[in-house]
């Protein structure tokens, strides 16, 4: 599937996601989004998926104990300053449950946008959506950009006969990286400016026509989205 | 009539203490090669910035002087509506790619300029095919190696088709067949600007010679009289190399590396193998070979930073590895401990490795507000300083002026005795001076037997 339908199909299941009412939706959703991660190599893949996942489960073991809602109590905890009494009912867990799966399944959509899209024919396709498609697509080569540095860096050091262990050798890392990844941002801006980027008049490559496949995809998108404001 | 037009050009950067360019005057006609040579933070970039419209437009500071460039005063006018009259291709290849596939990177300048949409592929297509890299335009740019990414920018360049080509060391990631059959494609047709530090292919392209030194503009003259001027003035850009470099591990020392038929592949891309090599103390090597036939990686295996997927890796005795482009990976906040890293904090050695590298004084400097070039150094100097057995250097002289690079030879050649050296490069000139044997690594894909 080409790129603009395929991010429409994401963006539908994002959506219906938000808007379904239901876990079993949601869940449903989900798995689904998880399933087409999985597609992507799996050197490419591990920091999305760590990252969603871990977020989605942080939610699903805190919100409970922030919570005050429900009427069966399953575990009564202490009283901590700020936070008041910690207790866990089963509402706030069926909660929790639904929230971790939508912060899960819009993260995997994402997820599946950076690891799988063409972002260069999502580019040629945003016609005056350009400089915002072109932010985005940068922005999101931040993360596999960072790994890249990250594991050059080491190299670098490993061949200057030092080591670079646990969390706070990886920790010191940051700031140079994030000073290199400020460095190499100035000159793409320069090698943007030199190359019209911005100038009035732009034009852009022909786009291919969406094939049937592509059109029910998206059509079936939509109904997901209809689908969960009415009845899911 | 001049193309463009410099007048009594004189530019500071933001915060600098002199001025990056003095006064400089001169004129460029259509279609003539003009090589731009000097020192390393001499001004070449910033001339090339001037002209494109970079300078003072993105870079902010004083100017003051003025720059034409196809009737179009550049001060008046933003870089990106000189796009297309003017092309550019920068001294990092990796800094410059914006997009993720080859295709649409060369298309993005073209749409960019408003090229008609019918127009833009034949375009592509054409400028894929003369910077002979029609062969990588379905591939991703984060997979190219640094050769092929810098053909990539070039081809990019070149499909704008423009009457001024500006190119900053545009060869300084290419092997030499490779470099000269760039420089014939783009030295053709149009007027040409080209900075080097390898300057031997671009002199015998070129009409006139212009050379810079701390902005000012030392030459300005015909290719004969400016070769004449070279030679009495600055030999070290006149190279003649030496003869005498062969592939034969002759060598009697201990051997401290021994790759037998190794071989690796990044996933299921092959990069090298099945090679062997044997490097012995008191020997300086020079690997070579074309644009992606696995060099960095067999240097890399040599220095045990990866681990061979076939075959024997065997070294002896501790390895340093200098990568390309040192100047990215700098962690510390002075110079002097970022150079004692590698040494356990010992700020005495650092204080001599730094000697060596010719940065006496920078202790105390941030290493990010170093020039390229003095990074090169001061990566240099981290590895240096741990007095390895086996030195190993991949393009040290990427960036690097004619002068430095004797200068680097005659380090690594005074300090030969005491460890096995292996340099990676494209620079034959370098590798004739600095190598006891050369040894070279066959095409992308071929097996090689070394």
């Amino acid at each position: 599937m080409s790129s603009v339908p395929a991010l429409t199909v994401l963006a539908c299941l994002a959506a219906a996601a938000l808007l379904a009412d239901r876990t079993i939706t949601v869940a449903a959703i989900t798995v689904l989004l998880l399933v087409v991660c999985l597609r992507a190599p799996r050197r490419r893949r591990w920091p999305y998926l760590v990252g969603t996942l871990v977020s989605a489960l942080f939610l699903f073991l805190l919100s409970p104990l922030l919570g005050s809602y429900g009427g069966v109590v399953l575990w009564d905890g202490p009283s901590v300053p700020v936070l008041g009494r910690l207790d866990v009912t089963d509402e706030e867990l069926r909660i929790a449950l639904f929230q971790a799966l939508r912060l899960a399944a819009v993260g995997l959509a994402f997820a599946a946008y950076a690891l799988l899209l063409d972002h260069d024919r999502l580019l040629q396709a945003a016609g005056k959506l350009r400089h915002s498609v072109l932010a985005v697509a940068l922005a999101t080569r931040l993360v596999p950009s960072l790994e890249r540095d990250a594991a050059g860096l080491v190299e670098a050091l490993r061949g200057r006969s030092v080591v670079v262990e646990g969390l706070r050798g990886r920790a010191r890392l940051l700031s140079p990286l994030l000073a290199g990844s400020l460095e190499r941002s100035l000159n793409l801006a320069e090698s943007m400016e030199a190359r019209g980027f911005g100038r009035p008049g732009r034009t852009r490559v022909p786009q291919p026509r969406w094939t049937g496949l592509e059109r029910a995809a998206v059509l079936c998108g939509l109904l997901l989205v209809l689908g969960a404001v009415l009845w899911l | 009539m001049a193309l463009a037009r410099v007048r009594e050009l004189t530019y500071r950067y933001p915060g600098a203490d002199r001025p990056a360019l003095g006064s400089v005057s001169l004129d460029l006609y259509p279609g003539e090669v003009v090589c731009l040579l000097g020192p390393s933070g001499g001004g070449k970039s910033t001339l090339l910035r001037a002209l494109a419209g970079l300078v003072p437009h993105f870079h902010g500071g004083v100017l003051s002087g003025s720059v034409e460039v196809a009737g179009i005063d550049t001060r008046r006018t933003r870089p990106a509506e000189l796009a297309g009259t003017v092309a550019s291709v920068f001294q990092d290849p990796e800094d410059q790619v914006v997009l993720t596939g080859v295709e649409a990177e060369i298309a993005f300048g073209l749409e960019n300029v408003g090229t008609p949409p019918s127009q833009i592929e034949p375009r592509v297509a054409t400028a894929l095919d003369m910077a002979g890299v029609r062969h990588l335009s379905a591939r991703r740019t984060q997979e190219l190696s640094a050769g092929e990414l810098q053909r990539v920018c070039i081809a990019a360049a070149l499909a704008l088709g423009p009457e001024l080509l500006l190119l900053d060391e545009p060869t300084s990631q290419l092997d030499p067949d490779g470099a000269k059959g760039i420089l014939d494609v783009a030295c053709f047709g149009r007027a040409v600007v080209v900075s080097e530090q390898r300057p031997t292919l671009a002199l015998e392209r070129c009409g006139r010679v212009v050379f810079l030194e701390g902005g000012r503009l030392l030459l300005d003259a015909p290719r004969g009289e400016a070769i004449e001027w070279l030679g009495e003035h600055r030999p070290a850009y006149l190279p003649e190399m030496r003869l005498g470099a062969d592939d034969q591990d002759a060598g009697s020392g201990e051997p401290l590396v021994r790759l037998e038929h190794v071989f690796y592949a990044y996933g299921t891309r092959h990069a090298v193998g099945p090679a062997s090599l044997t490097l012995r103390r008191g020997e300086v090597v020079a690997l070579v070979g074309p644009n992606g036939s696995g060099k960095t990686t067999l240097a890399k295996l040599a220095a045990g930073l990866l681990e061979p997927a076939g075959g024997a890796a065997r070294l002896n005795g501790r390895a340093a590895y200098l990568s390309q482009d040192p100047g990215r990976y700098l962690v510390c906040e002075r110079v002097d401990e970022e150079v004692a890293l590698g040494v356990g904090g010992d700020l005495e050695r650092a204080g001599r490795a730094l000697e060596l590298v010719d940065l006496a004084g920078y202790d105390s400097r941030h290493p990010r507000d170093l020039s390229s070039g003095e990074r090169e150094r001061l990566g240099l100097a981290a590895v240096l300083v741990t007095d390895p057995d086996v030195l190993i250097l991949d393009e040290p002289t990427r960036g690097v002026d004619p002068e430095r690079k004797a200068l680097l030879a005659r380090l690594l050649r005074a300090n030969a005795d005491r460890r096995a050296t292996l340099v990676v490069t494209h620079d034959p000139v370098f590798a004739a001076d600095v190598a006891d044997r050369s040894v070279s690594l066959g095409a992308a894909r071929e097996p090689a037997h070394v």
